[in-house]
């Protein structure tokens, strides 16, 4: 068996294939980092017990209800031709403890793209920000302000969905970034292209959309894990009899309001191995363009276990690992002078081996 | 650095990449509140088993195998802190010592607290005063690792055993040379089994030039400048040659006793009366042709001499050497096996001779392979009897699977120098004075010319020295078959063809 071998070059800091680049780093989110991290020294600080990270997951917001059953599946010819470039975007956040007044979380963003046969990156983060009940809204109001100014003011998320709001901000703006700075390439997304949410205005997608296609790119976004059903089934488990690479249009989706669905969904069986996914694809462009799109990221991108590469590296370049917290909590520890102390986990103390731990938080 | 974790006698240090901390390095662990502090050597240094790193690593891997590049925007910069963590690293240190004030005591029953303990480097210096390695009789080894001279003092290899080992070519016989000039100052009487004339230019500088040590260097080479006479021989002496280098059956021996004692009585101790007295012993013709068998061996080693005149050199180079310090070479370079073991067996014989009639104080015994020449018996004699003679022994080798067991137990100090093979790790690392884990681990990364110097000598410290130059002549360089050759294999022409050999031929 032979197994390709892609060359890794040297890839310069922003090596898009076109030369007008947005270069504008996330300068609020530093600012606020810093601003919001001022306000901790010398605090005690403790430290998580069970670090739980949270990879920003489109989580499928769509409530399933009847649709279409598909006729037939769609089959798939991989197009290297003409090369294409494929971009994938993810955020992840994470919670590094907690003060006496709040927590202090980090939020990375990462773009992964492949030209020809090399991958390259650009990691944005981490930020870390110590959030407290005063500075919130104040905080996420900023932020949202600073990269989407035609947003309405928002209600600002709680305590425990802070971490993943804020990493959902800085994927918009590292999306609406991409699909400004690449053109006639394939845009992965990580999870869906349902609108209407907290954390994805339907005008805020809409316009990212737009933004693409006017660059002649193709969005497609893959959900890891739906819960959408055909039959009672899972509609990635649902047709096993289809052969990959192939596309399963599930037309008719009456997705409840205020979500809309900006994008047609398909489920993607790309490789063999019974690996299906659900994919949304842009669904302002035609059909024949959309099928074409997922042609080219086969010819154009490894595909393994059915999932793109390029969107598998953004996913694990921007998650935390274990030595960067100890890092990031260092870095605290040292520039902010914050002492650590070490709480009791009170559902390990009261119920020992029974006991969930730490992230089996009060819904407040 | 911070403490980890104390396992049995070995304890862990957390140690950052700041802090510059390499094996064989010595720790002091103090604790204030205790007033006591450990003194640990590191032995490992590893890195320290951190949360994802393997993560981090496989990360940045695709499935190519090679590293993706890309750019991170670390406004915070947190890329130092988090190589920080990744580079710190673990030491695994032996405890050696407690310190409790300036008192040094091997015990290691207490715990230093993990929170409250300060960890620093313990300067080697430092750690030689607290450990009393010195005295009125200095010998400097080398340098340490932090550039300070290791002294040690002549009194403990004074009754001593000592080993000196390490791979070939890495500087084992300049070590013993060192000590034998070292020792020469204090006027020691030193004998040298030279097995391959290495010690021969003792007595020179490198340019060839005589150096300080000249008129007390004698050399003696069997049949040449160092003979016996049958007169001189005691018939103990005589008949441990017969029996253990020559393997002479007990009931030739009885029959050689006999002969040797009638020809005493007559005073005609000679080789041609010995000769003449076997031909006509009456005995059993099976013990007479044993008896000539060795009879001519003796006669053929050349060792041997009828002239007394010329058999009285080794007395007089240890007698002139008991006055003002000397070494006494015995050149075995060019003498046969049977040959070596005759001169040995002569030579051990003879010091234990002078020893026991005090007209010899004590000898520093340097034996350079010993295994080659020196009988099976010798071996616990050399550990048990020979001590009390006043023979202090040091073994030379690159073979340490050839010293015996027992004699790396009752070693009392080790110059070990690199060696790579497990199985030679092992055998040395059976040595009393130290732990098989400090043997292992710092032994295999000697670089040439630097020795662990295990017991008595460094208080049971091990510490690693590279040793200094002396200006002696070199004696023991191995022949080279290339040397010069290469300019002339520049001039030549290549190979010609097979085809225009035939020709030419």
């Amino acid at each position: 068996m032979v197994i390709e071998q892609y060359t890794i070059t040297t890839t310069p800091k922003y090596n898009f294939p076109q030369n007008t680049i947005d270069t504008s780093l996330p300068q609020r989110f530093i600012e606020l980092s810093l601003y919001s991290l001022k306000h901790v020294q010398n605090q005690a600080i403790q430290i998580k017990q069970q670090i739980q990270q949270n990879p920003f997951n489109n989580q499928e917001t769509l409530v399933a209800s009847q649709f279409t059953p598909p006729t037939q599946a769609i089959p798939l010819n991989p197009k290297p031709e003409p090369p294409t470039t494929i971009a994938a975007v993810d955020t992840s956040s994470i919670k590094l403890g907690e003060t006496n007044k709040g927590i202090i979380i980090a939020i990375r963003g990462t773009t992964v793209w492949k030209q020809a046969k090399n991958y390259a990156y650009l990691r944005v983060g981490p930020f870390i920000f110590h959030i407290t009940e005063d500075n919130l809204q104040e905080v996420y109001n900023t932020l949202l302000k600073a990269y989407f100014p035609e947003q309405s003011h928002q209600l600002s998320p709680g305590f425990i969905q802070i971490p993943t709001r804020m990493a959902n901000l800085l994927e918009k703006w590292l999306q609406a970034s991409l699909v400004k700075t690449i053109s006639n390439g394939i845009i992965l997304f990580d999870g869906s292209l349902t609108a209407g949410t907290a954390d994805t205005p339907t005008q805020q997608l809409k316009e990212i959309l737009a933004a693409a296609r006017s660059m002649g790119n193709t969005v497609l976004a893959f959900t890891k894990v739906t819960t959408l059903r055909f039959n009672g089934c899972l509609i990635t488990e649902a047709f096993p009899a289809y052969k990959p690479p192939c596309l399963i249009e599930v037309a008719n989706i009456k997705p409840k309001p205020p979500l809309t669905l900006l994008g047609e969904v398909y489920v993607a069986k790309l490789a063999r191995g019974n690996y299906a996914f659900r994919l949304d694809v842009d669904r302002e462009l035609p059909a024949q363009k959309r099928i074409e799109a997922v042609e080219r990221l086969l010819g154009n991108d490894l595909i393994m276990q059915g999932y793109p590469e390029t969107l598998r590296l953004a996913h694990i370049l921007c998650t935390f690992t274990a030595n960067e917290v100890i890092a990031m909590q260092h870095f605290i520890q040292q520039r902010y002078r914050l002492k650590i102390i070490d709480r009791p986990d009170m559902h390990r103390l009261l119920f020992g081996p029974f006991g969930k731990g730490e992230s089996h938080h009060e819904a407040i | 650095m911070r403490l980890y974790r104390k396992e049995g006698n070995i304890i862990e240090i957390l140690s950052f990449p700041n802090e510059s901390v390499e094996k064989g390095d010595y720790l002091l662990i103090e604790d204030g509140e205790a007033q006591k502090a450990l003194i640990a050597q590191v032995i490992d240094v590893q890195f320290a088993n951190i949360p994802g790193v393997l993560e981090e690593l496989l990360r940045s891997l695709p499935d190519g195998g090679g590293i993706i590049q890309g750019e991170d925007v670390d406004p915070l910069e947190i890329a130092p802190h988090i190589t920080y963590i990744q580079d710190s690293r673990l030491l695994i240190c032996k405890i050696r010592a407690t310190l409790e004030g300036e008192h040094l005591s091997p015990s290691t029953s207490w715990l230093p607290s993990r929170s409250q303990s300060s960890v620093k480097k313990l300067p080697i210096p430092m750690l030689l005063k607290l450990a009393r390695v010195n005295g009125n009789l200095p010998i400097t080894l080398g340098v340490t690792k932090e550039n300070s001279l290791l002294t040690i003092d002549a009194t403990s290899l004074d009754g001593r055993l000592n080993i000196i080992t390490g791979k070939k070519e890495t500087g084992k016989s300049h070590l013993s040379k060192l000590l034998i000039t070292s020792l020469l100052q204090y006027k020691a009487v030193v004998i040298v089994l030279d097995l391959n004339g290495e010690y021969t230019g003792l007595g020179f500088t490198s340019d060839g030039k005589r150096n300080a040590y000249f008129n007390r260097i004698h050399v003696l080479t069997p049949s040449q400048n160092f003979k016996v006479a049958l007169k001189q021989l005691h018939l103990n002496v005589i008949l441990n040659i017969l029996i253990h280098a020559l393997h002479l059956p007990g009931t030739s021996t009885r029959e050689f006793r006999r002969i040797w004692q009638f020809l005493k009585d007559k005073g005609c101790l000679t080789l041609h009366e010995l000769g003449e007295a076997i031909r006509n012993w009456n005995c059993n013709q099976n013990v007479r042709d044993a008896l000539f068998s060795r009879y001519y061996a003796l006669v053929n080693s050349g060792f041997f001499t009828d002239n007394v005149a010329e058999a009285n050199l080794l007395e007089e180079c240890l007698f002139k050497a008991r006055e003002e310090g000397g070494a006494v070479i015995i050149n075995l370079r060019n003498t046969s096996p049977i040959d070596r073991q005759i001169v040995v067996e002569y030579l051990l014989g003879k010091l234990v001779e002078l020893l026991t009639s005090w007209r010899l104080k004590a000898v520093f015994l340097f034996a350079e392979e010993a295994h080659l020449y020196l009988r099976e018996t010798y071996w616990d004699d050399i550990v048990t009897r020979m001590r009390h003679f006043g023979i202090f022994t040091t073994f030379i080798t690159n073979q340490p699977d050839t010293i015996r067991e027992s004699i790396y137990r009752q070693a009392d100090n080790i110059f070990l120098f690199n060696f790579t093979n497990e199985h030679d790790l092992e055998v040395v690392s059976r040595a009393a004075r130290v732990d098989a884990e400090t043997v292992k681990s710092i032994a295999r990364d000697l670089p040439p010319h630097h020795c662990l110097v295990l017991g008595k000598v460094v208080r049971d410290f091990p510490i690693v020295v590279k040793v200094r130059a002396i200006d002696v002549k070199t004696m023991g360089e191995t022949r080279l078959f290339f040397t010069g050759v290469q300019a002339e294999s520049m001039n030549q022409t290549s190979p010609v063809s097979l085809y225009s050999v035939e020709e030419n031929s």
